[in-house]
């Protein structure tokens, strides 16, 4: 990736071809303590577009993992604010919360799957939550599935697959509810390199049909390679922001 | 790319009511079958629960049954009035006529000595004693019996005028047992409201920790049902009729265990009946109560899974 050059506010800008959107995500002078003074972040302030795929990385706690869980609501920042599509995350009412997951896609290292039910189940769900009829789901679910290469599995427990297909679940069912945002915490974290390269891939062209998609990695090599922004995080500050171009 | 084709279409309200429904449905089946797949814990829970529902019942069938004795005993309880033994016949009825002339009195008949020892001579082991009597020592006796619906202070007061009367020798009165009886059911009856109140308390407590442990053991789902953006109604679903099946089970074994006690006290109160010549009617549990235990049970469960599943996602959340 190159030197981890200082910090420098990440500009609002044109991302995916000429596509101009409006800021999906916004971090302004963000910070989380947590019991005992610890501080995962401290005054984070940066902005993902609309459509945008971008990397957090940093070594291990940095504070990666607590950005996504105060986007998806899981924390609360101690200050600032987050906003999504204007909307300030720190102010949406318990009763709000599930709306907003709603539109948030979580991809989990560890998956996150039922594993008493089955592949088609886990993968419904979010639409069943959401009040999808029943044929619509079918349809969806199943071209969730293929998308991700497990249609023939759908009648299948979690349980029978391995670590990579059930990754590929995690991701049916984080795509499946049409989100406008997907977040991924080391998403290919027990992959092995070559399927971690096909989980990206997956990642990248979901991003390609407008998709703001967020990934927690530590994985350079990985990261270097698919070439996104890449936003740095060192003891829960911001130390480098960098755009594709810049990953080298 | 048809899945993650954005933008969202929001489900119409209609579809939202569907899928509400089939969620109920669905909700309704799985935690049925959750119960079935655990049938020993299931049916521990519901034996508990049952044996706990079915306590103020046959409390009840019990009480209802002592309020029918008393009530059948008391219909027979006249006061009871001994003449001086010097009073003639032609007295004794012109004493009944004027008693029965007054308004708190329904009726008085009058028992002659002979009549006396005829009834002493049926009794057992008294027909030899009576042999040995010269002559019939039993005075007259009038049988008053109060006007239906008396209140006690009416009765008090008639048997006061009884015994201020020159020609009584004694007045036995039944009015004291019947108040004392009418004050122990008076108690029994907030024994019994008291019981199935706190064993209803215990019914609770008992889904509520079965569904308790129920929410626990499936905390990783929860967290992940939570995640993916589900509500806690949604989440609360099928723990909800986890505890309407508990209670409506538990309750439809309550009522049978009080039918079953009802039967087993069907012969003797047959016979407790026949002894007092088919006067005493002593009922069982009223049909609409026996059908009323399973719905009341099932929204005791309800109540119960409610209130711990509240509190245990509020903690999940």
């Amino acid at each position: 990736m190159g030197d981890l050059a200082p910090c420098i506010p990440y500009p609002c800008r044109d991302t995916a071809g000429s596509r101009r959107g409006r800021a999906v995500i916004q971090f302004d002078k963000v910070s989380k303590h947590y019991d005992g003074g610890h501080e995962a972040l401290s005054q984070l302030s940066f902005t993902i577009p609309t459509g945008e795929m971008a990397f957090v990385t940093g070594h291990s706690g940095a504070g990666k993992s607590t950005l996504l869980k105060l986007l998806g609501v899981i924390e609360r920042p101690s200050h600032g604010a987050i906003t999504m599509d204007g909307q300030n995350l720190a102010k949406v009412r318990r009763r709000g919360i599930p709306k907003l997951r709603q539109r948030i896609g979580m991809v989990f290292q560890d998956h996150r799957l039922l594993m008493d039910r089955s592949v088609f189940a886990n993968v419904e769900l979010p639409l069943a939550i959401a009040g999808i009829a029943r044929v619509e789901r079918g349809r969806r679910v199943r071209a969730a599935l293929e998308k991700v290469g497990l249609l023939s599995y759908e009648r299948q427990l979690p349980a029978t697959l391995s670590t990579g297909e059930q990754q590929r679940v995690g991701i049916a069912r984080a795509i499946v509810g049409r989100p406008s945002l997907l977040i991924a915490d080391e998403p290919t974290g027990n992959l092995d390199p070559q399927l971690a390269v096909e989980i990206m891939g997956l990642f990248a062209e979901f991003q390609q049909v407008g998709t703001t998609v967020l990934i927690a990695s530590h994985d350079l090599p990985l990261i270097k390679r698919m070439r996104k922004r890449v936003v740095v995080l060192d003891h829960g500050r911001l130390v480098a922001d960098l755009a594709a171009e810049e990953v080298l | 790319m048809d899945a993650a084709t954005p933008p969202r279409t929001e489900p119409t309200h209609t579809r939202r009511v569907s899928s509400w429904r089939e969620h109920h449905g669905w909700s309704a089946g799985a935690s049925l079958r959750r119960l079935a797949a655990r049938p020993l814990g299931s049916l521990l829970t519901i034996a508990v629960m049952g044996l706990a529902l079915a306590l103020p019942l046959a409390f009840y069938l019990l009480l209802g049954n002592v309020q029918q004795l008393g009530h059948a005993l008391g219909q027979d309880q006249a006061i009871n009035v001994f003449l001086q033994p010097d009073q003639a016949a032609s007295q004794a009825q012109l004493l009944a006529k004027q008693l029965g002339d007054r308004s708190d009195v329904a009726s008085v008949a009058i028992k002659t000595p002979q009549q006396g020892l005829d009834e002493l001579a049926k009794l057992q082991g008294f027909s030899g004693a009576l042999d040995a009597l010269e002559q019939n020592p039993l005075p007259f006796v009038l049988m008053v019996q109060p006007k239906p619906g008396a209140d006690a202070a009416t009765v008090a007061r008639l048997i006061g005028d009884l015994r201020e009367m020159r020609s009584v020798a004694q007045v036995q009165d039944s009015g004291t047992w019947r108040q004392r009886l009418d004050a122990l059911l008076g108690v029994g009856d907030r024994v019994v409201i008291a019981l199935a109140l706190m064993l209803a308390l215990a019914a609770l407590l008992v889904v509520g920790n079965t569904v308790r442990v129920d929410i626990a053991s499936r905390s990783e789902e929860i967290g992940v049902l939570l995640l993916v953006g589900a509500s806690g109604a949604f989440v609360r679903r099928p723990y909800l009729y986890a505890g309407i099946w508990y209670g409506l089970f538990s309750g439809i074994l309550a009522a049978l265990l009080a039918l079953a006690i009802e039967f087993a006290l069907s012969g003797p109160v047959a016979r407790l009946s026949q002894a007092y010549d088919g006067k005493l009617h002593i009922g069982g549990l009223p049909a609409w109560l026996l059908l009323a235990v399973p719905p009341a049970a099932a929204a005791l469960g309800w109540l119960g899974a409610r209130l711990v599943s509240a509190w245990q996602l509020r903690k999940a959340a």
